[in-house]
């Protein structure tokens, strides 16, 4: 059997380096014959990587057992859907999907840009190229899919994937992740190609902000996606732990959010350039240390890939190299970069969004300092050092409070220099919703009020009277003029101004994420030990313990315990936790019940059936916590309005 | 005052409280704790006994108690896998101060448990408040036999 798979890669990496020469040359030669070349070689190292993949999943799909990848990550007890989210189930499989989504994504900004930005063209190809490069020679020779076992060993069947990974959310997950990281190599290569053609004016960063957003936008799903899978699969009752693991897919997002912001101030002023660069380059090299750090396994974590150290240190140098060549080019070029304009007041729309940047970045480096310090500690005194979950609220908290205060007085503050009566006219209304919401948190949660929540549900009062007022006063002024009604109105300004409005709701779905966040102040666990027939009492439902049996038997089996579930003497429900057994991969799961409302969740997972045959359970009681999932929906649908390709605007930016 | 300073008085002011801040309330949360292989641990038992820490360990087999009655429970950690052999060095005694074990707990299971060692008259036990068992790695060592490609 030819290995079709392993030649592909090794034949897609000379043609990926025959490319990179071109580009080079073309680039430095200014040579557009040589542009096209290397364009072209794009779609070739596409194609051969496509191949390996389709390979890959040809195995996994047909029980290949000779392919060692394959028979340790699948078997034949798993489901067809499964056995091919498996090939990114581990180290090899990940790194090739990284690969193919870089090239998907560089066949694409070839394609898009092939009538424009023609002098960034060499550069950009060369930056792409460069990256695909490193992936290719990774998989090539260091994690290889594609090798295979001597005859007399392969088996009849697989070892099986981690049974948490069998999962709907976690088959999506990795996929909506890498779409976000490996997208932010785009717009890296358009920064990094304004720097060296000296190009540096606005269109480098008006022709890449869907190449930003598009990544964003699916870097924000993996990471809401990851922590809702944690919260229905995991049984730990929450969402999100600041593993280090956890915190690599954040860091990116935080320069990735603060750049998106920031490119407007220098669209509309020219200032703030070299802040954005900046950010671009630190959100590019964050996504491959963030790629590094989960796979190198040198910070502890719960998901831990053990690795070999010339992995990691090919790895880590890549990276470093990588911020290097970027950094020093901003700084070759930081005369040109700086802008001609100041900020004139510190009331203004300029400054607000210079400390919105500052924010984001002074979240970036607490969360940094925290999940790098055990790396740090074991370096400097020889010791390990865990840093515990409870490191990180200590900062996220307040500074989570200061985004939310922005996020309202951002968008309505004037440019230049806010006059005191612009302020006054802007914030009055919504101040005074944001005080009576503060007052009747404080009213509401009675002796069990705290501060944090008043002022987080006071400022998120705030924040969505502003979107609120916004809408209103443009919908009130277009239908005024009599041709619109409100609703026509209404999507008439998601279409003449995507940015501004879409933005809005995207704001909006952030609000209601934080404000679900900051119930977790009054998140309530019990460890309850019970026989069938008891009954006990939580936050105001009630509970009897009916019976547990053993789950009917498949590729898992264990205990299913059923609790009948009460407000007051109002029946609510049947409660199915159960405590599952993979047989294949000798591990256990537990599976939660989860009685969702408005208000909170109520969580129940099946800890034991004791010898003695009583159950234990862990019950959690989470308020707010469904906001955050209906938050991340409205957020969802908010980027997708900002980022949606309108008919009429194209055609308007074509003309001009 | 120019601009400048104004941006730099404010600036200042805005970091200190948010220095002050963290500051004082990296006290009070048990953000940082010691991490210790059992052999490390066991070496500097006398230095550690009292202070915070997180012991890596393996579960001995066959030695998982658990007390429905006090909700506790009891187990050894020793250093090395049992089904590896070898095991040097006298066990480590765990209460853990919960029923609440996660899934993967079980004889041999590689664990870390975090709390801190009391000595008693009746010997030194570790009180654990957590234990946290490890992912098993699917990046085993290759096979013997794996072919050359």
């Amino acid at each position: 059997m030819i290995d079709i798979g392993g030649f592909s890669l090794r034949f897609a990496l000379v043609l990926a380096l025959l490319g990179f020469g071109s580009a080079i040359y073309a680039g430095v030669q200014r040579k557009p014959e040589w542009t096209r070349v290397a364009e072209r070689s794009v779609w070739l190292v596409f194609t051969f990587v496509s191949i390996a993949m389709i390979a890959l999943f040809y195995a996994f799909a047909t029980f290949d057992f000779q392919n060692f990848y394959v028979a340790s990550h699948s078997a034949r007890s798993m489901d067809l859907q499964y056995r091919l989210a498996a090939l990114w189930g581990g180290q090899a499989g990940s790194l090739l999907l990284w690969l193919w989504i870089l090239l998907a994504y560089s066949v694409a900004s070839v394609w898009f840009n092939r009538t424009q930005n023609r002098t960034l063209m060499p550069w950009v190809v060369a930056v792409l190229l460069a990256n695909a490069i490193f992936f290719l020679v990774l998989v090539a020779f260091v994690t290889e899919p594609f090798q295979l076992l001597q005859p007399g060993d392969i088996l009849s069947d697989g070892t099986g994937l981690n049974p948490l990974l069998q999962h709907p959310v976690m088959m999506i997950h990795p996929l909506m992740l890498y779409t976000g990281l490996v997208g932010f190599a785009v717009p890296f290569a358009f920064a990094f190609a304004a720097l060296v053609t000296g190009e540096l004016g606005t269109n480098w960063f008006r022709t890449t902000r869907r190449w930003t957003l598009f990544p964003w936008l699916f870097l924000s799903i993996g990471i809401m996606l990851g922590g809702r899978w944690a919260y229905e699969v995991l049984g730990w009752g929450g969402y999100w732990a600041w593993d280090p693991v956890e915190n690599a897919s954040f860091m990116p997002w935080l320069p990735a959010t603060a750049f998106l912001h920031s490119v407007m101030i220098q669209e509309k002023r020219n200032m703030l350039k070299t802040w954005n660069l900046l950010l671009i380059g630190l959100t590019y090299t964050l996504c491959l240390f963030g790629t590094f750090l989960t796979r190198s396994g040198i910070v502890q974590s719960v998901h831990a890939f053990a690795q070999s150290p010339i992995f990691t240190s090919v790895f880590l140098g890549y990276t470093l190299f990588s911020a290097a060549i970027f950094f020093s080019a901003v700084a070759i070029r930081r005369k040109e970069i700086r802008s001609p304009n100041r900020i004139e007041s510190v009331i203004s729309r300029e400054a607000g969004f210079l400390l919105n940047n500052w924010v984001f970045i002074s979240l970036l480096v607490w969360i940094f300092t925290g999940t790098l310090f055990p790396v740090a500690a074991e370096i400097v005194q020889g010791e390990q050092i865990s840093v515990g979950p409870g490191f990180f609220p200590i900062m996220a908290g307040p500074l989570a409070l200061f985004l939310l205060f922005l996020t309202g007085v951002g968008p309505l503050i004037a440019w230049r220099r806010a006059s005191l009566s612009s302020v006054t006219k802007q914030f009055s209304k919504p101040a005074v919703v944001g005080l009576i919401t503060s007052l009747a948190s404080w009213y509401g949660l009675g002796d069990r009020a705290v501060y944090y929540p008043i002022i987080c549900w006071g400022l998120g009062g705030f924040v969505i009277a502003t979107i609120v007022q916004e809408y209103a006063l443009a919908i009130r002024a277009r239908v005024r003029k009599g041709e619109e009604n409100v609703f026509q109105a209404f999507r008439a300004l998601l279409r003449k101004n995507q940015q501004r409005y879409g933005g809005y709701i995207v704001h909006f779905g952030a609000v209601l994420i934080i404000v679900g966040m900051a119930g977790s102040v009054f998140d309530e666990e019990r460890l309850e030990n019970i026989r069938t027939g008891d009954q006990f009492e939580i936050g105001g439902y009630r509970l009897e313990y009916l019976t547990a049996t053993a789950i009917p038997m498949q590729h898992y089996g264990g205990a299913v315990a059923r609790l009948a579930l009460y407000r007051g003497d109002k029946p609510l429900g049947v409660m199915t936790p159960e405590k599952r057994m993979y047989w294949l991969e000798d591990q256990p799961a537990s599976i939660p019940a989860v009685y969702s409302t408005l208000r909170e969740d109520l969580y129940i997972t099946l800890t034991a059936i004791e010898k003695d045959g009583s159950a234990t359970f862990k019950i959690y009681r989470n308020p707010m916590v469904n906001w955050i999932w209906i938050g991340g929906c409205v957020f969802v649908i908010g980027s997708l309005a900002v980022m949606w390709p309108h008919p009429d605007r194209s055609r308007e930016s074509k003309a001009t | 005052m120019t601009k400048g300073v104004q941006i730099a008085v404010g600036a200042t002011a805005i970091a200190a409280l948010l220095g002050w801040y963290g500051a004082t309330n990296l006290d009070s949360t048990p953000a940082f704790t010691y991490y210790k292989s059992l052999e490390e641990f066991q070496a500097n038992a006398g230095a550690r006994s009292g202070a915070r820490s997180r012991v890596h360990g393996y579960v001995a087999a066959k030695s998982i108690h658990r007390d429905i009655e006090a909700m506790q429970v009891h187990f050894e950690v020793q250093n090395t896998p049992p089904h590896a052999g070898g095991a040097s060095g006298s066990p480590l005694v765990v209460v853990l101060a919960s029923l609440e074990t996660p899934d993967l707990f079980k004889d041999g299971a590689e664990v870390v448990v975090e709390g801190h060692l009391v000595t008693s008259s009746g010997g030194t036990i570790f009180e654990a408040d957590k234990v946290l068992a490890k992912c098993p790695s699917k990046f085993e060592a290759k096979p013997p036999g794996l072919a050359e490609s």
